[in-house]
């Protein structure tokens, strides 16, 4: 897919191995995003795609190939991408007796940032609680973690990620937990990400309630991308439906 | 130090030595126990201790070989621990039974030559003994345990959360967590001659276990563990003493003996009547 400012995210050929793993999980993975863009990433189970975010921000050790995220070097500066890129993960569980409540959680969005000596000060307390309210979770700033439902941690993990203001917001199945309401919700958060030129990457089973936005569709199937072009929100669902069971149908 | 008040100057030093050797144990305790490694303090403590063992069985000052045993250990379990694909209880199974077998290995071979008198003191601690500089040695470590919590507080919160998502956010984990280790390693070796090697995991493992049954907070737990680990300790070695009595399995007792009054009286496990 063409990309007409100059690309946030450019991966070239990149593989990525598992250790003890016998064949790479994502083999020549090749992706051009601009700032500002509304990426979603589909495809069956085991297809690659977290591992393709995991990749992104340098979480998982790319073996073959470049990648540039922010203008970094991935494979040399996974940190300092990650001080910039915001990833919210899939799986987590955190048990009611976890010793932090919602507030210090937000607030943890903006310690990468700040380096291991600095500690956070009231721009960074408004920022988290500018998160929390854009959640509406502010309610809940004081309860511990653990205590909430797996969808108010969902919210709470994205306001964490939003506090920490990112170039490029990943998010790894985020309506997984959430109700109608709450993902129609979190899509328009979303697309007020996307309008402010912060570039939104989604790994989702779930179409419905998107945005109203041009949106990136990618579709990745063992470990390659076999699909990458640009649709409407409406499309999405048959795309990524018919292109998983192609085996290769780049665009 | 505090000989102006405690004239006695066996029990003044035993003490300062259980009190120095709490404060660090129970502050990387609250580490230790909340990022869910405690089988890594179990591990290093059995490496301190068979580091001991060779020491006394060799000549070299036991100390010595106690921090240089619990160093090699903690530079194996760092990459361990790191690589996602190793079992950590596999391997640390592991270590903490090579440490055991070389530690008993070198006691047994001690007891047939007629000096396995010295070597119980491995097993259980001695406070009867001490040297000023060896509590002056506990006293540095503890400061650097809570100078270590001090400023790198945030990094500590964000990986006792979630290592992941600490990452995540961009912060270096392994500098922190290695960091951790190299300062639990020098901390147990430090006490083992006061505290014994089978016994130092409980100084590791309690006053955090007590702790987390009242605090909501990890910053207050960082104030409550240290502070009941001390009253403990201290309790024990006065106790111990004016009994003759060994103090640091008897304050082991104790410690046990408050964490289960602890589980009984926490408002954790309380479920609310309120009808709103």
């Amino acid at each position: 897919m063409a990309v007409a400012s100059s690309p946030l995210i450019v991966l070239e050929g990149i593989v990525t191995a598992y250790e003890g793993a016998d064949r790479p999980s994502l083999r020549n993975v090749s992706l051009r995003v601009g700032p500002g863009e509304f990426v979603m990433v589909g495809g069956p189970n085991g297809a690659g795609k977290t591992t393709l975010l995991e990749s992104i921000i340098g979480m998982l050790p790319i073996t073959c190939g470049s990648a540039q995220v922010c203008g970094i070097d991935v494979k040399k500066q996974g940190t300092a991408v990650r001080k910039r890129a915001g990833y919210v993960i899939q799986n987590f569980s955190f048990d009611p007796l976890t010793p932090f409540t919602v507030r210090e959680v937000v607030m943890m969005g903006r310690y990468g940032k700040l380096g291991y000596f600095r500690r956070p000060d009231r721009h960074d307390a408004e920022l988290a609680e500018n998160a929390m309210k854009t959640l509406e979770i502010e309610e809940f700033a004081d309860k511990p973690i653990g205590t909430l439902s797996g969808g108010q941690q969902q919210k709470v993990l994205i306001a964490q990620n939003i506090a920490k203001e990112p170039e490029i917001m990943l998010l790894d199945e985020p309506y997984s937990n959430l109700d109608l309401y709450s993902r129609e919700y979190i899509s328009t958060i979303l697309a007020g990400l996307v309008r402010k030129g912060i570039t939104v990457v989604v790994v989702s089973h779930a179409f419905d309630g998107l945005p109203d936005l041009p949106i990136h569709a990618v579709v990745m199937n063992n470990g390659s991308i076999t699909l990458d072009r640009a649709c409407r929100a409406a499309e999405i669902e048959d795309i990524v439906r018919t292109t998983s069971q192609v085996p290769v149908a780049h665009a | 130090m505090l000989e102006f008040i405690i004239p006695n100057i066996i029990l003044c030093r035993a003490i300062e030595a259980m009190a120095s050797a709490s404060i660090a144990c129970a502050i990387l305790g609250v580490i230790i126990t909340k990022i869910g490694i405690s089988s890594i303090g179990f591990t290093m403590s059995h490496a301190a201790f068979a580091g001991g063992a060779i020491g006394l069985f060799f000549g070299i000052p036991v100390t010595i070989a106690a921090v240089c045993a619990s160093l090699f250990i903690a530079v194996l379990i760092g990459p361990l621990s790191d690589r996602a694909r190793m079992s950590p209880d596999t391997t640390l199974g592991i270590l903490f039974s090579m440490c055991m077998a070389v530690a008993i290995f070198f006691i047994a071979w001690m007891q047939t030559t007629g000096s396995g008198m010295n070597a119980t003191m491995l097993l259980y601690g001695n406070v009867t003994s001490l040297y000023q500089h060896e509590v002056y040695g506990l006293l540095v470590v503890s400061a650097v345990a809570a100078l270590f919590v001090i400023v790198f507080y945030k990094e500590i919160t964000a990986i006792i959360f979630h290592r992941k998502i600490a990452e995540s956010t961009g912060i270096s984990t392994s500098p922190i967590f290695y960091g951790l280790l190299f300062i639990i390693a020098i901390s147990i070796a430090l006490s083992l001659t006061i505290i014994g090697g089978l016994l130092i995991f409980v100084w590791l493992v309690t006053p955090a276990a007590i702790a987390s049954q009242f605090c909501r907070s990890i910053r207050s737990m960082f104030f409550v563990a240290p502070f009941v680990a001390v009253c403990i300790s201290v309790a024990g070695a006065v106790a111990g003493l004016s009994f003759a009595l060994p103090v640091a399995p008897l304050t082991a007792v104790i410690f046990a003996a408050v964490f289960a009054v602890a589980v009984l009286l926490s408002p954790m496990r309380r479920i609310t009547n309120s009808k709103n």
